[in-house]
């Protein structure tokens, strides 16, 4: 009994949970957990305040990591044995079918999170500073994401995933000056072909998702060291009178920490300087809990709704595989991802609108003075993209004419 | 609340748990164990004693499949039926039942679906009989299952397929490669049918289409051949065989060699005499072919499949044949004597003359790029092109009256759009197509003999 404690305390080496030192040392010893603070705000544990999406967002990664080394094993990234494999995991491997589903609908669900999360982000304001780094790596996983998708999407080899990947690759082609090369750059020659799905398989296992890795921690640790979630600037309380002032060094000004008389934890280190961001040191007391429970539970139910809903769908929905891919036999209408289907809605109008004058309004468009202006352009841009994803989604057959979703086209696929 | 909330956790990770081993339910459940436990109680059934029955039935599921590589497929439809090889099951309910009349055409050599199509890969009945969305190849009934025969057995007679040999028969002398092409040969106004059968058509859509063009496909520009029943019925056993699948050695050589005789058919039907001689006996504008034989099968087989390759300059064309039809006719002309020779001259109507010889190849010139699809078979045109002048695709028996020789051959180099009945119509949807890319000068020159050869007497104008 001694030696089985002796062997937990080795592991753990921290002090009962009972005690609030366990508590925050649960935390700081961690090298899982010490991402988190050790105690956060009340506030921002609400589900309403962020609706977890970010959260969501990192469960929904990680079992696209579990499913995809499962399914790396049963795969070969040439063709046409790369569909032969999307056929023995329908058929004859143990589960295979579960198994891609449930990697097939959590990407889609993470490319709608990574969407959400975003807009919660803006709508919320909390792009601005102290955060603006962080929204700008938030973009690259924004991109980094919609990459891994568009790059998995090539994979299964079968019609779906070969005309999605040319007509999304050829979208991309429409980019000023560099639009073509990066296009041939990406699929090894001028059309989609073996060496194209080498490329994008090499990209989805490897490249891709070690940058996100790479980005998700540098965003993580930039939430912490950005004072953690931002909140409403009304309910930001105004510093208090009994700042304690250590330190006064000649040339800064000098470093003030909240006194406190029930802390029971200590400043280890004092260094001078002034602090570039609000600090958890402003915040009150009272306002704050131990991250153990509260937070911790509340991403561990975040963690198996987001599972549970992943495996539900996988139970019932099953992942689409067309036909082998025909470079010989286009279907009518050829349609690029559903997310990228706003682009190739505008590019269908005009490529210039689709290709240079979009993704460049998207660019350019930033903090003109009166915030009011940013929040309208946004909601367009959130609104028109969906409206168009809608329509490229559902009311475009063949020839890309307009047909409501409830009219069969006999012949459309000739 | 944060009980609650712990009590959430452990709900939906209860949840969680039901939930994956309903996912291993529902994949340890397939539908093909039910039916190797039914097939295990049927051959339970004949065992004499307890024991025996007993260990039949310990038999473990497992899935049957044979890996075909040589066809490029996988098939695993031996995984329910099961009785197929077995002669004892020849009453058994399907999917259990004996496959009679097999010969040597062994599953384990075969397979299933090269013969009746389907999902080789599937395991469960409606994927497996490729009566899914997204499987263009479902089974083939019984009235058309036979075309596969055509799929190896790709020239000669193939016993019990009449259809295909007369389907053959059909596409090469009514003219259809005036508009298709097949195997690289032909024109450009319709689809190229080299894979035609890969196109995965329902067997039914083809033979309508056969019967009446345009009522399957509107403004289709294929002329009404009038074809009978059985006609369309062997030209779409014909289709279906042409599915451009690459065929292992083993499918394409094992006992479908044609000999000497089919080489013999060849011989004649290509015409060769008409520029090559045997020992002296035939036309001299090609090299005697008495001793040819004693050339590498290799380059015999190059000289048939690309003779610009291997004497460039040669006006030999390249013919269009099947890698057995070649070898065929290598066998014959490994037999062929002066005397054969003559007594192929003999069933000519008259023998031939230097003028002749050139009339000869243009003449199989004229069948072999399918001239005849629409200019007729006897030169005579007729057929609707709706919007051309005179609304027809005109004849060819009376060119001399309006053109000349070079005029003649100028059009068949550069092709034409046919004159407009009606400036203000639709675009005729046949047209003249331009051949220089296709056939040397020296085939138009012919074509133009041939042509010439036919001319009826100018009719007296007063």
């Amino acid at each position: 009994m001694n030696l089985l404690q002796e062997i937990w305390q080795s592991i753990v080496r921290r002090d009962s949970l009972s005690t609030d030192k366990g508590k925050s040392e649960l935390v700081f010893l961690n090298v899982w957990l010490h991402i988190h603070p050790a105690k956060v705000k009340k506030e921002n544990m609400k589900f309403r305040h962020s609706f977890y999406l970010g959260f969501i967002t990192f469960f929904l990664f990680l079992i696209l990591i579990t499913t995809g080394i499962a399914l790396m094993c049963y795969y070969r990234p040439y063709p046409p044995q790369a569909y032969q494999d999307m056929k023995d995991l329908q058929f004859v491997v143990f589960m295979g079918p579960f198994l891609r589903n449930m990697h097939r609908w959590a990407a889609h669900g993470m490319v709608v999170c990574v969407f959400l999360h975003m807009c919660r982000v803006f709508y919320t304001g909390s792009y601005k500073k102290p955060r603006q780094f962080n929204w700008v790596i938030g973009v690259f996983l924004l991109l980094l994401t919609l990459g891994l998708s568009f790059t998995g999407y090539l994979l299964p080899w079968d019609q779906l995933a070969y005309w999605a990947i040319t007509v999304g690759t050829n979208i991309g082609s429409y980019a000023p000056l560099i639009g073509g090369q990066v296009r041939e750059l990406l699929l090894g020659g001028h059309s989609v072909g073996e060496a194209a799905l080498l490329r994008f398989y090499v990209l989805h296992v490897a490249v891709l998702p070690s940058l996100v890795i790479l980005l998700t921690i540098v965003h993580f640790w930039r939430v912490r060291k950005d004072g953690g979630l931002s909140r409403p600037v009304w309910k930001l309380k105004p510093e208090r009178e009994t700042l304690v002032t250590i330190g006064a060094p000649a040339e800064a000004a000098p470093l003030t920490v909240k006194a406190s008389t029930t802390k029971t934890y200590g400043l280890m280190e004092v260094v001078t300087g002034k602090p570039i961001f609000e600090t958890v040191s402003a915040e009150e007391e009272e306002d704050t809990v131990f991250s153990f429970p509260y937070a911790f539970v509340r991403e561990a139910v975040t963690l198996m709704a987001t599972v549970t809903t992943i495996m539900v769908m996988s139970l019932f929905l099953n992942a689409p595989l067309e036909e082998l891919a025909n470079p010989a036999k286009t279907p009518n209408p050829a349609k690029a991802p559903w997310y990228f289907l706003g682009l190739q809605e505008l590019v269908s109008h005009s490529a210039l609108l689709g290709g240079v004058v979009a993704p460049a309004l998207m660019v350019l468009a930033r903090r003109p003075r009166d915030r009011k202006w940013v929040l309208w352009l946004f909601t367009i841009f959130v609104v028109a993209n969906l409206v168009l994803i809608v329509i490229g989604t559902f009311f475009r057959g063949p020839g890309w004419a307009l047909v409501p979703p409830w009219v069969h086209v006999v012949g459309g696929a000739e | 609340m944060e009980r609650r909330l712990q009590q959430l956790f452990f709900a939906l990770s209860i949840l969680a748990l039901v939930l994956i081993v309903a996912a291993a339910w529902q994949a340890n459940t397939p539908s093909w164990k039910t039916y190797q436990h039914n097939f295990l109680q049927l051959e339970a059934q004949g065992e004499p004693n307890a024991v025996a029955k007993a260990a039949v039935l310990a038999t473990p599921p497992e899935i049957h499949q044979v890996m075909l590589t040589g066809l490029q497929r996988v098939d695993r439809c031996t995984t329910c039926h099961l009785g197929v090889e077995d002669p004892t099951m020849k009453d058994a309910p399907e999917p259990f039942r004996y496959h009679a009349n097999l010969g040597s055409h062994i599953p384990s050599k075969f397979g299933c679906t090269i013969c009746h199509g389907g999902q080789g890969l599937a395991t469960d009945k409606e994927a497996a009989h490729g009566k899914v969305a997204f499987w263009p190849n479902p089974l083939l009934s019984n009235d058309y299952i036979r075309a596969s025969c055509g799929r190896c057995h790709k020239e000669g007679d193939v016993p019990g397929v009449p259809e295909l040999t007369e389907g053959r028969r059909l596409f090469e002398s009514q003219g259809c490669r005036g508009c298709h092409k097949l195997n690289g040969v032909g024109g450009s106004i319709g689809p190229d049918l080299t894979a035609e059968g890969a196109n995965h058509r329902a067997p039914e859509w083809l033979e309508q289409h056969f019967l009446t063009p345009n009522a399957v496909s509107a403004g289709s520009a294929m002329p009404n051949f009038h074809f009978t029943r059985e006609q369309a019925r062997a030209l779409t056993y014909y289709m279906l065989s042409l599915t451009s699948e690459e065929m292992g050695s083993y499918y394409s050589s094992v006992r479908v060699i044609p000999g000497p005789e089919y080489g013999r058919k060849l011989f004649e039907e290509k015409n060769c005499i008409t520029c090559h001689n045997v020992g002296g006996v035939g036309a001299k504008t090609g090299p005697d072919l008495m001793g040819v034989t004693t050339h590498s099968l290799e380059w015999l087989d190059e000289q048939l499949v690309n003779p610009e390759l291997v004497y460039p300059g040669s006006s030999m064309p390249a013919y269009d044949l099947e890698p057995n039809a070649r070898k065929a006719l290598v066998a014959y002309l490994n037999s062929a004597t002066p005397a054969d020779i003559q007594l192929l001259l003999a069933h000519k109507n008259h023998p031939l003359t230097p003028e002749d010889v050139g009339i000869e190849a243009g003449k199989a010139d004229f069948a072999r790029f399918g001239c005849a699809g629409c200019h007729g078979t006897e030169l005579q045109g007729g057929v609707p092109n709706p919007n051309a002048q005179g609304g027809e695709v005109p004849s060819l028996l009376h060119l001399s009256d309006d053109y000349t020789k070079d005029e003649v051959i100028a059009v068949i180099r550069n092709g034409r759009a046919p004159p407009l009945d009606n400036t203000a119509g639709p675009t005729p949807p046949l047209y003249m197509p331009s051949w220089k890319k296709v056939l040397s000068d020296e085939d138009i020159n012919r074509l133009a003999d041939f042509l010439w050869s036919k001319q009826e007497k100018k009719k007296e104008s007063w």
